[in-house]
């Protein structure tokens, strides 16, 4: 017997047997549900959150047990618990990137079910890119926490000082950052021009793929086959070896993980910053913050001609397949991607709303005022390939833009290694 | 046949001994021998977890398909040269180190403490210190290279120097273990074979070369048993430090079978990956053992 036809012997069982605790749930002990979140998904609003269902919901306790701060460490740790199918975890925050692979691996549990009659009305009233991000061949495999896309941040009061107005092209952010580097570095010799996630990490991969979806280029084609053009795949990485010779990226941009631009930023020493939704609420709450007030944010740039794009992002909750309380852990599942709580995390986190709604909400635009103007661009992301080897194709990506970053490998090798080892994989 | 004939009693007593024997024979073959079992039957499967309606009995065809991956054999050369670097590194510096605490000292406790302390630091900590040792902007190493007027290097993202960087904190790290077994073969060096070479007017260097030396080889031997194998494995200082990179240049065969199992969800492959090379660790380990057991012949 293989492992994946034992794991559905169990899940239908669980199923079965789900249903008929259901009937004599009410009448059972106290529920603890454990939920996974990561480091840098602020684990102190989700506590505030779940703070509200405990007091909503009694006889239910939820314990958060806090991940690594990257996409890929997070999912490290899970590969080891959910491969060994340990029930110690209810509920999982997952990157919106999983899913595919999750529904392959068959490590959430199906929502259909417990949805009923409500899926599609419960479905419908998501953002579009998190409605089809979250449903694998037809089955909901998981619900909506936030939204998120890169923007571009940038010092509003530099940009300000030097008479730029906000950069939309690639060239004019480039020479915007040198005119403002030539005359503050002198004050501020820390200060660099534009960073972006280069380390080998998941970020890098949108580091490739936002300037080659800003010029009208694909990765894959319809049908998810490799459709990667070698003319674009070369212009998106000439653009960042470009900023590479005119310095505007840091000489060490090949080792800077995502965090570490939030932080390079709020100590005041970056001009502009290809980064996710929750810097905004870290640059403007944070005490050590040196930049609040300061920051704008706008859509990335693209290559003149052509709109703007980003990735999609954002963070879901997943039932685990090996859950034992399945019952009430879709209950807190249903709560945590409530237009409620979405409204909680924007004022408190500045994370994305999944409903278009509250992008209009007086009070979250209050706290994010650039949230009028975010809808428009998380409705416009585009989501990376959705395939279960989604870490083989990410893994390929990201470690051919480290080693291209780092200026180990030239444009011409950098996309023969990517199509080497993104071929067998989309095909 | 009559030699080989045995007393009741000594009958009973080889039956205590096995019985004896049996709770640590079970122990071993479950945490030693079921794992490889396992190892070796999942590296002849397609077990991939992202495919699993691909799953079944391939045969050899993970090995196969690892001798014809370009990433096997860049990643086998980066470990080899870890090996290289790394193995004769710990041992001289762990020679030094041994030496140095075998010295009179009044207070032994600072010194072998000082042996103990990264000895006892987990890897991933050690690598992480080192991470921040060699960082770009804050880094204490760059800091030192402005205040002397130097150009900041990319220690991190420059594949030479990453390699160079994750080898001096794997030499810091393991010298210690490598010096403490060799005090140990140090103290066990009887006093009058010193006494007798100082009587017979050798230098300070011949006594060391004459006398030391040969007294430690057993010392020495075992010692780069130990650290050619962890060589071989050397996965935790690079993770923490480079992740593999820049590219796959800091990548060991130890990292490439945890990405292929733990990230990519490719156990069948990872398993003839992690076969594999827990074939050249014993393919390494025999040439050592061959060696210290001609010597004992000789």
């Amino acid at each position: 017997m293989t492992i994946g036809a034992a794991i559905g012997r169990r899940a239908i069982l669980a199923g079965v047997a789900g249903a008929a605790a259901s009937a004599s749930a009410q009448a059972q002990a106290p529920t603890t549900l454990r939920i996974f979140t990561g480091g840098q998904q602020r684990p102190d609003v989700m506590r505030r959150v779940l703070d509200l269902y405990q007091e909503r919901t009694p006889g239910v306790r939820v314990e958060i047990e806090i991940g690594g701060a990257t996409s890929d460490q997070q999912q490290q740790y899970l590969n080891t618990v959910l491969a060994s199918r340990d029930s110690a975890l209810d509920v999982i925050l997952i990157d919106v990137i999983r899913p595919a692979q999750w529904a392959a691996a068959r490590w959430a549990e199906p929502l259909d079910s417990y949805l009923g009659a409500e899926r599609d009305a419960v479905m419908a009233r998501y953002l579009p890119a998190y409605r089809e991000a979250n449903v694998v061949a037809g089955r909901v495999m998981a619900l909506p926490y936030f939204a998120d896309a890169q923007f571009l941040y940038f010092r509003r009061d530099l940009l300000a000082k030097h008479q730029v107005t906000p950069p939309r092209t690639w060239d004019e952010l480039a020479a915007a950052a040198q005119k403002i580097l030539a005359a503050e570095s002198a004050a501020n010799p820390s200060l660099r021009g534009f960073s972006a996630a280069g380390a080998p990490i998941e970020g890098t991969v949108c580091t490739f793929l936002v300037p080659l979806w800003g010029m009208g280029g694909t990765l894959t084609d319809a049908q998810g086959k490799l459709a990667l053009d070698q003319a674009q795949g070369q212009r998106a990485l000439a653009m960042w070896a470009d900023m590479r010779t005119k310095n505007v990226t840091p000489a060490n941009i090949a080792e800077i993980a995502t965090d570490r631009i939030r932080v390079d930023m709020q100590a005041g020493n970056l001009i502009f910053a290809m980064q996710w939704g929750y810097a905004w609420n870290r640059f403007q709450n944070d005490a050590d913050s040196q930049v609040k007030d300061r920051i704008g944010v706008v859509p990335l740039p693209s290559f003149a001609g052509n709109a703007a794009a980003t990735c999609v992002g954002g963070w879901q909750v997943a039932v685990s397949a090996f859950s034992k309380n399945k019952d009430a852990a879709v209950k807190l599942l249903r709560f945590l991607s409530s237009p409620e709580v979405s409204k909680m995390q924007a004022i408190a986190a500045s994370h994305l709303p999944v409903f278009p709604d509250v992008y209009d909400d007086a009070e979250v635009l209050a706290a994010n005022p650039w949230f009028r103007d975010a809808r428009a661009v998380v409705m416009g992301a585009r989501a990376r390939p959705v395939t279960a080897r989604y870490p083989e194709v990410s893994e390929a990506i990201r470690t051919a833009m480290n080693g291209f970053l780092a200026g180990t490998r030239t444009i011409d090798q950098t996309l023969a290694d990517m199509t080497q080892r993104l071929t067998p994989v989309l095909r | 046949m009559a030699q080989l004939r045995i007393g009741p009693l000594e009958r009973a007593e080889r039956r205590l001994g096995l019985l004896l024997l049996t709770p640590a024979l079970l122990l071993l073959s479950s945490v030693v021998l079921y794992p490889i079992g396992t190892l070796l039957w999942t590296s002849t499967q397609q077990m991939h977890l992202a495919q699993p309606w691909l799953e079944g009995f391939v045969g050899l065809t993970n090995y196969a398909r690892a001798l014809d991956d370009p990433r096997f054999w860049s990643s086998l050369g980066t470990t080899l040269i870890y090996v290289a670097i790394t193995v004769p590194g710990a041992i001289l510096a762990g020679l030094g180190l041994a030496l140095l605490a075998n010295l009179p000292f009044r207070v032994k406790w600072p010194v072998r403490l000082g042996l103990l302390l990264p000895w006892a630091l987990p890897l991933v900590f050690a690598g992480l210190i080192f991470r921040w040792f060699f960082e770009y902007e804050q880094g204490v190493v760059n800091g030192l290279l402005r205040g002397l007027g130097f150009a900041p290097l990319r220690w991190l993202s420059t594949p030479e120097l990453a390699m160079l960087a994750t080898c001096l904190a794997i030499v810091w790290k393991s010298s210690s273990f490598v010096a403490l077994v060799l005090l140990a073969g140090l103290q066990a060096i009887p006093a009058s074979l010193y006494e007798a070479a100082a009587v017979d007017g050798a230098s300070p260097w011949q006594r060391f070369r004459h006398v030391t030396l040969p007294m430690l080889r057993p010392a020495i031997v075992v010692a780069l048993i130990f650290r050619t194998i962890t060589a071989i494995q050397t996965f935790d200082i690079p993770y923490a430090m480079t992740g593999g990179g820049p590219g796959h240049s800091t990548e060991t065969l130890a990292m490439y079978v945890h990405r292929t199992t733990i990230d990519v969800l490719d156990f069948g492959y990872g398993s003839a990956l992690a076969a594999l090379m827990f074939l050249i660790s014993l393919a390494m380990t025999s040439v050592y053992i061959r060696q210290t057991r001609r010597d004992e012949g000789s």
